[in-house]
């Protein structure tokens, strides 16, 4: 694994530790921030309608008031007409004042009462009509007493001003007001694009919700109105005369505030996690760095405590042959020589040891590798090594091929290794196996030795660099570190199962490659 | 628009709502600019000359609608019954006013150049009637322009309510002739703008001609103030300043009547409160029946919306004797200074012996189609620069 890789996973189990939970609190701090922005939207709207609704109450409960003050005062004087018409300059909204008596021509009675409420009126009750659109405006036909009995003044009043009053609300840029009538019927709205169904009288959308609201049915506080809008509203309504207002905002504008909070805190969380990122990774590779360093530093002093170790056992035995040539003895000289032949051999497997850890795997160098044919090389490269500590070598086919991709030379570098190590843990006249095994895309070669085996406490460390235990001046301790380096930089495994006084089995594991071409089968050589 | 859609042809007797079209199909020989000056629509030049008399030569690219040009001979023919006297002249024709005090360029502004063929008349204005019902006058530009309106079709709708709402729902692109009160039903409406124009005609109270000078000054001191402007149309714009007389009282005498009709209530109920005990009784009756009265005499006052623009126009009001004069009214020294061409005297002259008292000229205010990227009202008839109003496409 690389030290970027290494760097990047710190920096995420940092982030996914530390920051993750913040963002998760932040994630659900904001919902609940969203549903309040929507209620207190909700609120406003409401508390809007509600102020219109009961200015619309005031407006009309003052133009009543009104007239009920002019029909007692002028409504019995001789010049009354007159006066009422003079009226209407001042107060036009007070319409056409009349008087109305019991022979009063049908035409010239207001056209929104019926006849048992012009009687009412007449007997000196206060009588009003539902609302209606007289020309372009709501109106509402209203009759006062106006003291004597059969005499009423009654009038239309021009609720222009009310219409006005709701088609001027404004919320936000986009909000408007709706008034409604006990029918449904749309009286006033603040939106330009439904004014055509005040003076066309058709339904909108809202009618039924407003018809149904004034029957007391709960607000539609959210809908989507007909151009698919998703809308707030806030709605009100009034007995006398019976009107229903609602006020609505489209969502995105009324929730913008909260929507823009959401999406600033949902940002600062995000950079906080990304920067927890990034400067998790730059620290990480920082320590890494140093990390490196340190186990280079400690890598290269246990090198070469190694290195010292095994040489100075050579200088040992140089120093030895030495003496014996400084004799000038010639007896000795043939025990010189076996001497220096068996030292220049061991020299040449410690260089070749250091030789293998320097080589790296690369994928590049790949090539198919059939493991039966594989085996027998790894044999043959250790017959000569098997043959002299009286050990016999056995290679146990798979019934199939077995094809693996890898670099050729330092599979079989480790394969020998193993073989060697094997051969060594046995006793002389034993037997060690190479044993090849394929299927289901996995191919493992097993090293099956029955020496002593290794103790279990010993099993664990056995992979880890300058642990060997022999000692003997021809082990560095890289060995098996450098079968597993080989071995996982192929994609494989390497594990050992060992029973004292049995014996012990490594296996190497390795990704199958499925049926391949036969690969150049070049002979192994003996560590 | 709402109200009756009437004949459409030239000079009818019902000319209705279909008259607005008549600049379309039927071109004057000239119009007016924004400054009052005549400019050519027929003609190819007009040269206001010494006197009363106009020189104007003809656009000799004019055609009728059936492909023929326009002639001098049919330019004679057409502004005869428009009191115009027209003759070859060595550079074109020489247009004169026939009756004695009507200035010429006054007749000439209301005269429109057509032909009579099987008995019916060619213009050779941009468009020609497609087709017409009793709601709907169609009509189409002869030579169609990419980015113009080409096809134009008058509406007229029973009632206000019913002209607003079709606006109101794109079914209309236009509607004219509004009071500023109803501006708040379109205002906020996307598709929609607000247009507006000159007026050029002055809401007054009309005297009978009977009564004294000296009253009919006191009168007009009287109901050409600020208060009867405010009581009559609230905050809606006029163009007047305040020319109230705080001082000036009415002489005892009888209650004077006043004859009201059309938009002109309130007018006339502002009016009587201002006249106080000589306030008589206000009557609102139907155009057609104040008509009848004021020929009969039949008033102490009336409302109306008399031409104040260009000037020589109150020529046709005003004058002794002069066709639309049906109030019994003549100032001599009016009559001279509109037979010199003075306008600065004949104002002066009305101030003198006023003949109606001014109240209010205000604006003219459209609804136009926001697609239309230029719409402008006027100068002098309502919709007359509708041939050159661009559509943004």
């Amino acid at each position: 694994m690389t030290r970027r890789r290494i760097a990047l996973l710190l920096a995420a189990l940092v982030a996914a530790s530390g920051v993750l939970p913040l963002l998760l609190l932040s994630v659900f701090g904001l919902q609940i921030l969203r549903q309040r922005g929507e209620r207190a939207s909700q609120e406003a709207l409401q508390a809007i309608a509600e102020q219109a609704a009961a200015r619309v109450v005031t407006y009309i409960s003052q133009q009543r008031e009104m007239l009920r003050a002019l029909a007692m005062a002028v409504g019995n004087e001789p010049d009354a007409e007159r006066k009422f018409a003079d009226v209407s300059l001042d107060a036009p909204s007070l319409g056409k004042l009349r008087l109305v008596l019991a022979e009063t021509p049908a035409t010239a009675l207001p056209r929104s009462l019926t006849p048992a409420q012009i009687a009412a009126a007449l007997r000196g009750k206060e009588v009003l009509s539902e609302t209606y659109l007289a020309d372009l405006v709501p109106a509402m036909d209203v009759c006062v007493p106006s003291g004597k009995p059969g005499r009423a003044v009654c009038t239309t009043l021009d609720l222009l001003e009310l219409q006005r009053q709701v088609q001027r609300i404004r919320v936000g840029e986009q909000g408007y007001a709706l008034a409604f009538d006990r029918t449904g019927r749309l009286l006033a709205a603040g939106a330009g694009s439904m004014r055509a169904a005040v003076l066309s009288g058709e339904p909108v959308a809202e009618s039924s919700l407003a018809t149904a609201f004034l029957k007391g049915a709960p607000a539609a506080v959210r809908f989507q109105n007909p151009p698919g809008r998703d809308v707030l509203a806030g709605w009100a309504s009034l007995p006398d005369p019976a009107w229903t207002i609602a006020v609505e905002q489209p969502a995105e504008e009324a929730l913008r505030g909260a929507r823009s909070a959401l999406g600033f805190l949902g940002l600062g969380a995000l950079l906080t996690l990304v920067l927890s990122i990034v400067f998790g990774y730059l620290l990480a590779r920082r320590m890494l760095a140093t990390l490196e360093l340190e186990e280079r530093f400690r890598t290269a002093g246990q090198i070469a405590a190694g290195i010292s170790h095994d040489l100075g056992h050579r200088l040992a035995i140089l120093q030895q042959i030495e003496h014996q040539a400084a004799t000038n003895d010639v007896d000795y000289l043939p025990r010189i020589r076996e001497s220096l032949a068996t030292e220049v051999g061991t020299m040449r497997r410690f260089v070749a040891d250091f030789s293998d850890l320097t080589r790296e795997v690369k994928p590049s160098d790949f090539m198919p590798i059939e493991l039966n044919a594989f085996a027998e090389s790894v044999r043959n490269g250790a017959q000569a090594y098997a043959a002299e500590a009286e050990v016999r070598l056995e290679v146990q086919h798979a019934p199939a091929p077995v094809w693996v991709l890898g670099d050729r030379y330092l599979l079989e570098r480790a394969a020998l290794n193993l073989a060697r190590n094997a051969v060594e843990a046995s006793n002389r006249g034993g037997s060690v196996r190479l044993r090849v095994e394929g299927g289901s895309g996995r191919a493992a070669l097993a090293v099956e030795d029955h020496g002593a085996g290794i103790r279990p406490e010993r099993i664990k460390e056995l992979f880890e660099s300058f642990s060997s235990t022999k000692r003997t001046g021809v082990h560095l301790g890289m060995g098996l570190p450098n079968v597993q380096r080989i071995v996982v930089a192929h994609g494989g495994s390497v594990s050992v199962k060992s029973s004292l006084g049995k014996g012990s089995t490594f296996l190497v594991t390795l990704p199958g490659s499925g049926a391949q071409s036969s690969s150049p089968s070049a002979p192994a050589t003996m560590p | 628009m709402w109200g009756a859609l009437g004949e459409f042809s030239l000079g009818g007797r019902d000319p209705g709502l279909a008259s607005i079209a008549e600049p379309w199909v039927f071109e004057k020989l000239v119009s007016l600019d924004d400054a009052g000056e005549l400019k050519p629509l027929l003609a190819a030049r007009v040269e206001r000359l010494s006197g009363d008399a106009i020189l104007v030569e003809l656009r000799r690219d004019a055609t009728f609608t059936d492909g023929t040009p326009v002639t001098d001979e049919d330019v004679i023919r057409s502004l005869q019954p428009s009191g115009l006297r027209v003759t070859r002249a060595e550079t074109g024709l020489l247009i004169e006013s026939r009756g004695r005090g009507l200035p010429a360029d006054a007749l000439l502004l209301q005269a429109h150049v057509f032909r009579e063929s099987a008995g019916k008349l060619m213009g050779s204005g941009p468009f020609v009637v497609a087709g017409k019902t009793d709601t709907e006058l169609h009509l189409v530009r002869r030579q169609p322009q990419p980015g113009r309106v080409n096809d134009v079709r008058l509406a007229a709708y029973p009632t206000p309510r019913d002209a607003f709402a079709h606006t109101l729902k794109g079914d209309a692109n236009v509607i004219v002739d509004l009071e500023s009160r109803w501006l708040e039903f379109f205002r906020g409406v996307p598709s929609l703008r607000i247009v507006r124009g000159s007026g050029h005609g002055t809401d007054a109270i009309v005297f009978n001609g009977k009564l004294a000078r000296s009253e009919r000054l006191r009168l007009a001191q009287v109901l050409a103030s600020q208060q009867v402007r405010e009581l009559a149309y609230g905050d809606a714009e006029c163009s007047e300043k305040d020319g109230s007389n705080q001082g000036a009282s009415l002489p005892p005498g009888a209650p004077l009547r006043i004859l009201s009709w059309g938009p002109f209530e309130r007018l006339a109920l502002a009016a009587r409160r201002a006249l106080g005990d000589r306030g008589g009784d206000v009557t609102q009756v139907r155009p057609e029946e104040a008509l009848a009265r004021m020929r009969a005499g039949d008033f102490d006052m009336v409302t109306g919306r008399p031409f104040r623009w260009p000037p020589s126009s109150m020529a046709l009001v005003w004058r002794s004797d002069a066709p639309d004069n049906l109030f019994g009214y003549s100032n001599p020294d009016l009559d001279r200074a509109i037979d010199a061409r003075d306008w600065s005297a004949a104002e002066a002259a009305l101030r003198d012996d006023p003949p109606a008292a001014f109240i209010c000229t205000r604006g003219q205010l459209a609804i136009v189609d926001a697609r239309i990227k230029n719409p402008r009202l006027g100068p002098y008839d309502v919709l007359e620069s509708l041939p050159d109003w661009e559509v943004d496409q």
